[in-house]
């Protein structure tokens, strides 16, 4: 729900509740002073009624607003405030009529004493009132309407702008400021706050890169003895097997580790954008060279590939990732497949489509991409190579995903 | 044949040295930069092994005073892997060659003979190993005179095995040696076994012998023994 919606219902909601309190209030206030004024003036005719008989001995008569009748001595004293409904001929219906009626002794004669007048009716009252609530409702509505979007667009439009830079922001695009200016206290202070934030997650983000690269840098050297020193290890005559055996587990882990680093620095340096020469790839030609570089794999586990290219599928990226790309497929496709399983390349001007056959992923698809995620803990795989191939993605804007369709695993890739 | 290591780490220049030296090559070293500008302004050298990640200076200034003292020399440059800009510039600039670190200390050998081969023209192009002969322009390999037909991974393979002969050669330096270091996303070697039972297959039916040992599950020798 937007600001302005979500203030104007609040407005709607509360004004709402409060007019309609007001209209009953108003109702009540309106009808008990009417009446009580009625009241007042009813008591006065009779009085001026009274004085009048006595100084005239005369009965007045206007009906239906003074009703005056002699009536037999020793008759029941009463007095009574009623509202009741009289008909009137000129307007054919009954109208509503407030009475004060006693009976006074005048003079020594009993007179039954009538003083009416028209009252209020409460539905009428009640609609007159409803109906000024109600404009008045809606006139505080529409104002207060055209205020917020007023304010909305005037006071909010630093806020929205902000938002929209915040939208913009990437923890690895350094140097990102907000533009946006406010003589609001809290929005300058908003401002102020994230500007801290993001130079703060910019700089840690920073900072964590550059660790990585310099520890996957430090450790290279250090494996580069290693291995060189296992190779010169090996060479030596007389190796007893079990010394052979011991020689080589540590010479295949120290590569484990060499290869590890170098892919962890590959994915910081796609990350660092520093694969900037672009040029038109020939997508075709290229899936085609890779192929060729694993048709020892496939036919080693006698895979069948079953290939759909489209010639002359051209590409503007950087080679050596459009390389790296086809290659972690490709590869992912031979070394996740299983014998005598399937490898279907497709490739057109819009997207390539990699599927395999292979077992069931034993982690959720969604990790898919993620480092360090393997399908096999015990394998000598990284876990890095579809990380790769979704920061290259990333780079380019391509959108990647994964399926599972008919016992085959692919990985689409959209230009 | 004389060759100048360049590289600061002392410890992998000395494995360098004690592997090639068998091989017949005299080593020297340099260990920072100003050595290196050193030994390049007084002695000529036929090889020189670069690593372009050289304390004390740019490893490729070196390659200028290299261009400019020692000509001749054949030029090998080491680099971090993913770092093109480095390979690319390097041999823009005149390098013959260039290897990633870390290296297999086989595929470094089989690079430098093969640097060696082009710079010394006269029957350099031919190697040979008992009755084995490859030539190395012609891509061609004699068993005692008689032709064997190989395919090019063969081909590839066995020179790779006798240009390190008598060296115990790993699967994985095999491996990357002729299919490229991406050859890691696969999870075995069998491949190259199945080309090796090939070779064996071929040479045997040249009546060659063979020469090609199972060395405890690392890898293979190529030896007489």
């Amino acid at each position: 729900m937007r600001l302005l919606q979500k203030t104007n219902r609040t407005y709607f909601l509360i004004s709402g509740t409060a007019f309609i309190i007001a209209g009953v209030i108003f109702f009540f206030v309106i009808s008990f002073f009417f009446k009580d004024q009625l009241n007042e003036k009813l008591f006065h005719d009779i009085k001026n009624i009274t004085r009048s008989i006595k100084k005239n001995g005369t009965l007045p008569n206007y009906y239906p607003f003074i009703d005056i009748r002699e009536v037999p001595a020793q008759s029941e004293r009463s007095f009574k405030i009623i509202d009741t409904l009289i008909f009137n001929e000129f307007e054919k219906r009954e109208i509503l009529f407030r009475q004060i009626c006693l009976i006074r002794v005048i003079n020594g004669k009993e007179y039954f004493i009538a003083a009416r007048d028209t009252s209020i009716e409460e539905d009428d009252l009640l609609e007159v009132i409803a109906i000024v609530t109600g404009l008045v409702f809606v006139l505080l509505l529409v104002s207060l309407y055209f205020i917020n979007r007023k304010l909305s667009m005037k006071i909010w439009q630093p806020f929205y702008k902000t938002l929209d830079e915040l939208k913009e922001f990437s923890h690895d695009k350094p140097g990102f400021r907000l533009s946006s200016e406010s003589e609001l206290f809290e929005f300058t202070e908003l401002n102020k706050t994230l500007e801290k934030l993001t130079k703060k997650v910019i700089s840690d983000y920073q900072s964590l890169k550059r660790f990585t690269e310099d520890a996957s840098h430090e450790i290279q050297t250090p494996l580069a003895v290693i291995q060189s020193k296992l190779e010169t290890l090996m060479q030596y005559p007389d190796l007893k097997k079990e010394q052979a055996e011991l020689i080589n587990s540590a010479y295949v882990y120290t590569l484990r580790i060499s290869k590890l680093t170098q892919t962890l620095l590959l994915l910081t340096k796609i990350a660092n954008d520093q694969f900037p020469d672009k040029k038109a790839i020939n997508m075709a030609e290229l899936i085609g060279e890779k192929i060729k570089m694993f048709e020892d794999h496939i036919l080693e586990k006698s895979l069948t590939l079953n290939e759909d290219i489209k010639p002359d599928c051209f590409l503007e990226t950087n080679f050596f990732l459009a390389e790296s790309l086809v290659i972690n497929l490709i590869g992912n496709a031979v070394k996740h497949n299983i014998k005598g399983g399937i490898i279907k390349i497709k490739l057109d001007k819009t997207h390539l489509e990699i599927s395999n056959s292979g077992e069931i992923l034993p982690i959720p698809s969604s990790k898919l991409f993620e480092r360090f995620y393997k399908t096999d803990k015990s394998s000598d795989s990284s876990g890095l190579g579809l990380a790769i191939v979704r920061e290259i993605c990333r780079l380019n804007k391509w959108e990647i995903k994964y399926v599972y369709e008919n016992n085959l695993h692919t990985v689409i890739v959209n230009f | 044949m004389k060759i100048l290591i360049i590289e600061d780490e002392k410890e992998l220049v000395g494995t360098i040295k004690s592997f090639l030296e068998p091989e017949g090559f005299l080593c020297e070293t340099a260990l920072t930069y100003f050595e290196a500008e050193d030994s390049l302004s007084t002695y000529i050298y036929d090889i020189i092994i670069l690593d372009l990640t050289l304390p004390g200076g740019d490893g490729l200034d070196l390659i200028k005073l290299i261009k400019d003292k020692n000509r001749q020399a054949g030029l090998l440059i080491v680099s971090a892997k993913n770092s093109l800009d480095d390979k690319i510039r390097g041999l823009d600039m005149g390098a013959d060659d260039y290897i990633t670190k870390p290296f297999h200390l086989a595929e470094l050998n089989s690079r430098i003979k093969s640097l060696a081969r082009r710079r010394h023209f006269d029957g350099a192009n031919e190697l040979i190993f008992n009755e084995i002969k490859i030539n190395t322009d012609s891509n061609e390999v004699f068993i005692n005179e008689t032709i064997l037909d190989l395919t090019k991974k063969e081909f590839e393979i066995l020179l790779y095995f006798i240009v390190n002969k008598n060296k115990v050669i790993t699967r994985e330096s095999i491996a990357e040696h002729v299919w490229g270091d991406n050859i890691s996303y696969s999870d075995n070697y069998d491949f190259i076994y199945s080309h090796i039972k090939n070779i064996r297959k071929k040479i045997e039916l040249n009546n060659g012998r063979n020469y090609l040992h199972n060395m405890y599950g690392i890898g293979y020798k190529f030896s007489e023994r």
